[in-house]
């Protein structure tokens, strides 16, 4: 708009008054001097008559009516709750409830409804399925929790035994032993081989020349074949003989004992 | 005008989770928000689905209200202001190939704008012929900027005042009032042309 001067008022002046002289705010000498500019001014004229000509256009348009299905809509998109069931809660009387019993209900309806969850119950059934499990394989029985003795000498002796018990059930899998003694048998294979003791040098230059091509033993194997051949350990008759049980052989009249020994090489 | 008082009420028993009390809100302002979005998008199918968004984002932000910043309807045709000017980005590209004879709203009759003007020679119903008028200022205003149509939608069409209309659209209110002077004239401008088009 082009800044000209008018009847002592600007183009720029009457724009802003525009809009009150419109809404029948402005009076006085601010009227008059708007009235005398837009009569002489070549662009403000125009602009007042066109105004005035949009305004009352728009003001002859109606309000049109929304969809009757609007308000259920929002309602449905919003609340999730149809207009008619939202309608019949209102109409129902509320029964009154003390804030005791609201903030009850705010507190422990979210635990419940998760509680009340199938994934929630499934999970709670397998960590009890589980623990029942493990109770049952460390040997606790419910029956003996009321006779346990809360004294701290007996919860060590029942923590002691019941290691002891773990351990012993651990080492008697089979399976367990079975790897133990792989695993010792390879430890065996792979360390070098002890020089034997002198006399068993004979022995072994003799299963050398065995041709029957038969594996050669292994040292355990032989030991253990001779956990059954007792050797015969006993001392002859006489004085001569060391009386272990007699630590003063100047003294003969105690009566010597023969003692006989089963040993076992080991 | 608003109570305040009863209106933050009912926004407190909205927020503690009264159904009963958003329905309120709704039937209060599903009206006003229709015909805000009806006379900016243009169509009534637009409209509907707009008003359904400008509620699901109030009830999603209702807690964010202070009636102390500033009245309820403010806040909610601020709502719906900004909603539309995304609504307008979006459909931007939409809008590049329309033109004057492009059929207004589903509210009107499925004609092009130059057919919509009364045929003075047999004159109408006067029911009719209003109708008519209306249809062919609806058409106009879809064709104005839409700053320029915000401005003359909320003053003209929503009697909100130059104060609230600055709040709404984030400017001074001179700007309000430049905007809505430049409309209204704009408006006449586009009818005078089309009426002078059929004569």
């Amino acid at each position: 708009m082009p800044d000209h001067t008018s009847n002592g008022m600007q183009c720029n002046e009457f724009e802003l008054l525009l809009s009150d002289a419109l809404d029948g705010v402005l009076s006085g000498s601010g009227l008059d001097r708007f009235q005398a500019h837009s009569k002489t001014c070549k662009v403000c004229g125009p602009l007042l008559a066109e105004a005035e000509a949009g305004r009352n256009w728009l003001k002859g348009l109606t309000e049109v009516e929304p969809p009757a299905s609007l308000v259920n809509n929002i309602l449905a998109s919003t609340t999730g709750v149809d207009t008619q069931r939202l309608r019949a809660t209102v109409r129902s009387p509320q029964p009154r409830i003390s804030w005791w019993e609201h903030e009850q209900a705010s507190l422990l309806e979210p635990i419940w409804a998760t509680v009340r969850q199938p994934r929630f119950a499934m999970s709670f059934g397998m960590a009890f399925f589980a623990l029942s499990v493990a109770l049952t394989v460390a040997g606790v029985k419910p029956a003996d929790l009321r006779q346990i003795s809360l004294r701290p000498s007996a919860i060590r002796h029942t923590y002691y035994a019941t290691q002891a018990r773990v351990v012993h059930y651990y080492e008697n899998v089979r399976i367990v032993y079975e790897v133990e003694s792989r695993v010792r048998e390879i430890k065996r294979n792979v360390a070098p081989a002890e020089p034997g003791p002198r006399q068993s040098r004979p022995a072994i230059q003799k299963d050398k020349n065995d041709t029957t091509q038969q594996p050669e033993q292994k040292q355990e194997r032989n030991y253990s074949q001779t956990d059954n051949h007792l050797i015969l350990a006993s001392a002859p008759l006489g004085t001569s003989v060391i009386d272990w049980s007699n630590p003063d052989p100047s003294n003969p009249d105690l009566p010597v004992v023969s003692v006989t020994t089963y040993r076992r090489f080991v | 005008m608003e109570d305040v008082q009863v209106v933050a009420m009912l926004v407190r028993r909205c927020i503690a989770g009264d159904a009963a009390a958003w329905e309120e809100i709704v039937q209060t302002y599903n009206r006003r928000i229709y015909n805000i979005c009806y006379r900016f998008a243009g169509s009534a199918d637009d409209a509907q689905d707009l008003t359904q968004e400008v509620f699901i984002k109030m009830y999603r932000t209702l807690s964010s209200y202070d009636h102390a910043k500033g009245a309820f309807v403010t806040w909610v045709t601020t709502i719906t202001r900004n909603l539309l000017v995304d609504h307008f980005r979006k459909t931007k590209q939409d809008r590049l190939t329309d033109s004057m004879d492009t059929a207004a709203s589903d509210h009107e009759d499925v004609q092009p704008l130059s057919e919509q003007i009364p045929d003075h020679s047999a004159p109408p119903d006067a029911q009719v012929r209003s109708r008519e008028v209306g249809e062919t200022v609806h058409a106009a205003l879809a064709k104005l900027s839409p700053e320029l149509r915000e401005a003359v939608i909320l003053r003209d069409l929503q009697d909100m005042d130059y104060r609230e209309i600055a709040t709404v659209l984030k400017v001074p209110e001179g700007t309000v009032k430049s905007r809505i002077n430049r409309g209204r004239a704009e408006l006449a401008r586009l009818l005078q042309r089309t009426y002078r088009q059929v004569m």
